[in-house]
């Protein structure tokens, strides 16, 4: 049998970035994004607002993400199920979530296939726009997430993010995590008038960013938008107030939990590091090599690798708008918890010693910017990143010379980032899980 | 671009393929010297490629004593061969790092893939390396003791999953003679007692050219990426011996089977699952819109008599789709304070209804849908084709792949209820629950600083 010839194929690369994504602002400060992809019929959507637990009472903090959740429960136009029936019967994806971990954002996202475009973004505005937050919806919620905060108690990693969180973070900062019991208590507290309050501070068109891509045409896309978004009110502008970092000091703690075959150890510390910081990529370059993958890193190829201690080692800082720690998180199984700690820690001691070495500043460099140019191959994709690169405050050329930023950075400034936040001296180092009084003990 | 003389080369045999046969954009190539065999999809929404490779060799393929071998061989196919390993600098994982790869391997009942995601400039390497692990990983009994410990560190991780448990112990239950007796990880004192040479025969019998599916999905030069496979692959020899075949055959259940796990947790749940069909079954597609129908979102009939009654935090339901006949199974976790009885008694009176009174016409459509939206979001990245494509040509074969949107649009909502009535009776059923023991969770203690 023959073979057809080959397609031919298109040219290949694409327009700059800069060039690509089109913008509009609007006067109330909406700012909106599209790129158009014609390559497949769907469309992708990402965004958010500044309406993120840092602007939540400190005792409930959850009130964020609760509101959030919320919002596509009813709206004045359609109930939860009415909302709910138009986006499944065309497979149409669409959430509003506030991720504990990002104290500052509210996320929105989303897909459809393109023929779906003017319900999608219809009903995403309806949505943000005008929610009435249903008394009955609210009870059901709030006990769902009752039994899940419950569910999230039996899990070692959670139990000890948590109160690893609870030992470097004072009471009143966004990343502290509350514990469980503490938790349901403020659930179990809320009112309907709590998410309208917090909803008519926080919501509006002043911080909202909405990146759309995919099959569609611009100028259709903003005036949709447009249409449906001018009469928003602008609501609060886009200052985020200073979160400060806390001194560092070491601390310890293990939290007993039955039956569990496998313990998480987490050694932790406060940093001052943020994604729009100069120093980010120096300092993230360093921590790949120290501990981004467990197969590859030097953390992985010595506890996972070599040792066989570990079916997962990471080290990773939880850099955002807020400064979050530098976090090292190991599974292990109980017994083996005192020899995975000491692993890391010394390697960790070994690579604040020497440094990176030249060869894998040169791989890392080379991982990170084939990793960007893949997480670029879908709409989704290209949406988060320019999503991601507008809400850190870069312009949209950003992603254009971020190869060129990646390849700029020197050992000694990734040395310099990474050893002046890292000191394993003052980690804090909590591990749950089942251990006997024999062994385990760090 | 392809210039004019190479797609004409096209048409005879090239880089020592055969073509077989296209559909559906699909391309079906056959090596002739091993048998190995190529499906090339073109998809040029970014400049990227998804390299992939499907060895038909799974947990199916194992029995008691080494269970989990093809799992813990997945994990030894990182360690090395001659060209790529530590010593050289060269460890597989570090090179695919290095290219910016996104990348992993997996094991399942029916299959092993390996894949990366790549700059389209750097097929090649990807090619390369993975030709030189079809025949040559080390397996060197000095990478499998620290591995085996990596193994069951991931076996105990599962453990400490309500679901992960309920899901092995279901498929323990209701099979009894297949081997999907066994979970994919395999049990823990098979992890720990395989040895070096056990693992290496089970690689002899199955990692061979002729048991595996090469896939090449992006943005690549069609004669050019041909020849890049050939060159690496082509020179790899077939298998000596036939590759062993699965005859084992589960009979059919006889009654309901029930089961209780009791750990320390803070929250029940349930699973029930029941006997269906292979995946090349003509029932498989209305077993998959029944699935969306009982699970698929908030407007699901499961949805609505659990999660928003709330009787349970969330629901799943998996139309399992095996090469063996499989499982439909309904997972949910219990709110605490809820007996988990009335969920199971729940669940079963709305798969009962759906069997006796079918679905609505709108139900069907609804779920045709949703099918169809998965399919054409999936084309949106080469990595989740590849992923779709490799469980389709572990479980069936890549036309039923082709297929699949297609045939899941002539599904009817009588088609539903049949299938309903033929596979969820209680004959067919197994029952299981996680049980948590009182106190668990609460008990906490503060050790000194060191």
């Amino acid at each position: 049998m023959t073979a057809p010839a080959w397609p031919a194929a298109p040219a290949r690369g694409r327009l700059p970035f800069a060039e690509a994504v089109r913008q509009r602002t609007l006067p109330n400060g909406a700012r909106l994004f599209v790129l158009e992809n014609h390559f497949n019929p769907t469309v992708a959507v990402s965004g958010g607002l500044h309406a993120g637990s840092l602007f939540a009472p400190s005792d409930r903090r959850l009130l964020a993400s609760v509101t959030a959740g919320e919002l596509a429960k009813g709206t004045e136009r359609h109930t939860k199920l009415q909302i709910a029936e138009d986006l499944e019967s065309r497979g149409i994806s669409l959430s509003f979530s506030s991720d504990s971990s990002d104290p500052v954002g509210v996320d929105i996202g989303g897909a459809a296939l393109s023929r779906d475009l003017d319900l999608f973004l219809d009903r995403l505005v309806e949505i943000l726009r005008f929610p009435v937050f249903p008394d009955e919806e609210l009870d059901k919620e709030k006990k769902r997430i009752v039994g899940s905060i419950r569910q999230q108690q039996d899990q070692t990693s959670a139990r000890a993010y948590e109160a690893a969180t609870r030992r470097i973070y004072p009471l009143e900062h966004p990343l502290r995590r509350r514990t469980g019991p503490e938790r349901i208590a403020a659930v179990e507290a809320l009112t309907r008038d709590d998410l309208v309050h917090f909803y008519q501070q926080r919501y509006g068109a002043g911080t909202l960013q909405l990146v759309v891509v995919g099959d569609v045409v611009a100028e259709e896309v903003f005036d949709a938008l447009e249409k449906c978004l001018a009469s928003w009110k602008a609501g609060p502008g886009c200052e985020i107030p200073t979160v400060p970092v806390p001194l560092e000091a070491p601390d310890q703690e293990t939290i007993q939990m039955p039956d569990k075959a496998n313990a998480d150890v987490l050694l932790m510390e406060p940093a001052d590091l943020t994604r729009p910081d100069p120093s980010y990529l120096a300092c993230t370059l360093a921590n790949s090599a120290l501990g981004q993958s467990s197969l590859t890193s030097r953390l992985g190829v010595r506890v996972r690798d070599t040792e066989g201690l570990t079916y997962g080692i990471h080290s990773s800082f939880h850099a955002g708008h807020v400064a979050g720690p530098f976090v090292v998180s190991v599974t292990v199984r109980p017994a083996s918890r005192d020899a995975a700690v000491a692993s890391t820690l010394d390697e960790i001691a070994r690579f604040l010693r020497t440094g990176l070495i030249e060869k894998e500043l040169e791989d890392e460099k080379s991982s990170r910017i084939g990793k960007f140019k893949v997480d670029l191959a879908s709409n989704a994709g290209i949406a988060q990143a320019i999503d991601s690169a507008v809400y850190y405050g870069f312009e949209i050329e950003y992603l254009d010379l971020f190869p060129t930023l990646v390849e700029a950075v020197t050992k000694e400034q990734a040395d310099a980032a990474f050893s002046r936040r890292v000191h394993p001296e003052q980690f804090t180092i909590v591990s749950a899980g089942s251990f006997s009084k024999e062994g385990g003990r760090t | 671009m392809d210039s004019p003389a190479a797609a004409k080369a096209d048409h005879t045999v090239l880089a020592g393929f055969d073509f077989v046969k296209e559909k559906s954009g699909i391309r079906e190539f056959r090596l002739r010297s091993n048998g190995l065999r190529l499906l090339m999809i073109e998809n040029r929404v970014a400049p990227v490629v998804t390299f992939a490779i499907v060895y038909h060799v799974g947990s199916r393929n194992e029995a008691v004593g080494y269970t989990g071998a093809t799992h813990l061989l997945e994990h030894l196919m990182f360690k090395g061969t001659p060209d790529y390993n530590r010593e050289r600098g060269t460890a597989i994982a570090a090179v695919l790092e290095r290219l910016g790869a996104r990348f992993n391997a997996t094991t399942w009942f029916d299959r092993t893939n390996y894949y990366e995601t790549i700059p389209s400039d750097r097929l090649e390497e990807a090619v390369k390396l993975e030709a030189s692990r079809v025949r040559q990983s080390l397996l060197r009994d000095e990478d499998r003791q620290p591995e085996m410990t990596v193994v069951r560190n991931e076996f105990e991780m599962g453990e400490n999953s309500p679901f992960q448990v309920l899901y092995k112990h279901s498929f323990a239950t209701a099979f009894r003679e297949h081997p999907y007796h066994h979970p994919t990880i395999g049990w823990r004192s098979d992890i720990e007692g395989m040895t070096t040479q056990r693992l290496r025969e089970f690689y002899d019998a199955f990692y061979q050219p002729n048991n595996a599916t090469a896939l090449v999905i992006g943005d690549f030069e069609g004669t050019q990426a041909l020849e890049t496979v050939g060159r690496h692959f082509g020179s790899i020899s077939s298998s000596p011996c036939p590759i062993p075949r699965v005859y084992t055959v589960e009979p059919p259940q006889e009654g309901e089977r029930r089961f209780i796990v009791r750990r320390a947790g803070q929250v029940a749940w349930c699973a029930l699952s029941w006997r269906t069909v292979e995946a090349l079954h003509p029932d498989t597609h209305a077993l998959a819109v029944l699935g969306n129908i009982l699970g698929g979102g908030l407007t699901s009939r499961l949805y609505q008599a659990l999660v928003e009654q709330n009787l349970t935090l969330s629901v799943m339901v998996v139309p399992w789709q095996l090469r063996d006949p499989g499982l439909l199974s309904v997972f949910s976790p219990v709110r605490p304070g809820v007996e988990p009885a009335l969920v199971e008694s729940t669940i079963r009176q709305e798969l009962t209804r759906v069997a006796r009174e079918g679905v609505t016409a709108a139900e069907v459509a609804k779920a045709r849908t949703q099918i169809e939206a998965e399919v054409i979001f999936d084309r949106d990245s080469t990595d989740a084709i590849a992923a779709s494509l490799s469980e389709a040509i572990a479980v069936a074969d890549w036309e039923w792949y082709a297929q699949y949107p297609a045939a899941i649009q002539r599904v009817t909502s009588e088609d539903v209820r049949r299938v309903a009535e033929a596979y969820l009776h209680d004959d067919g059923l197994t029952v299981g629950l996680f049980m948590p023991k009182n106190g668990a969770g609460q008990t906490s203690s503060v050790e000194p600083e060191p």
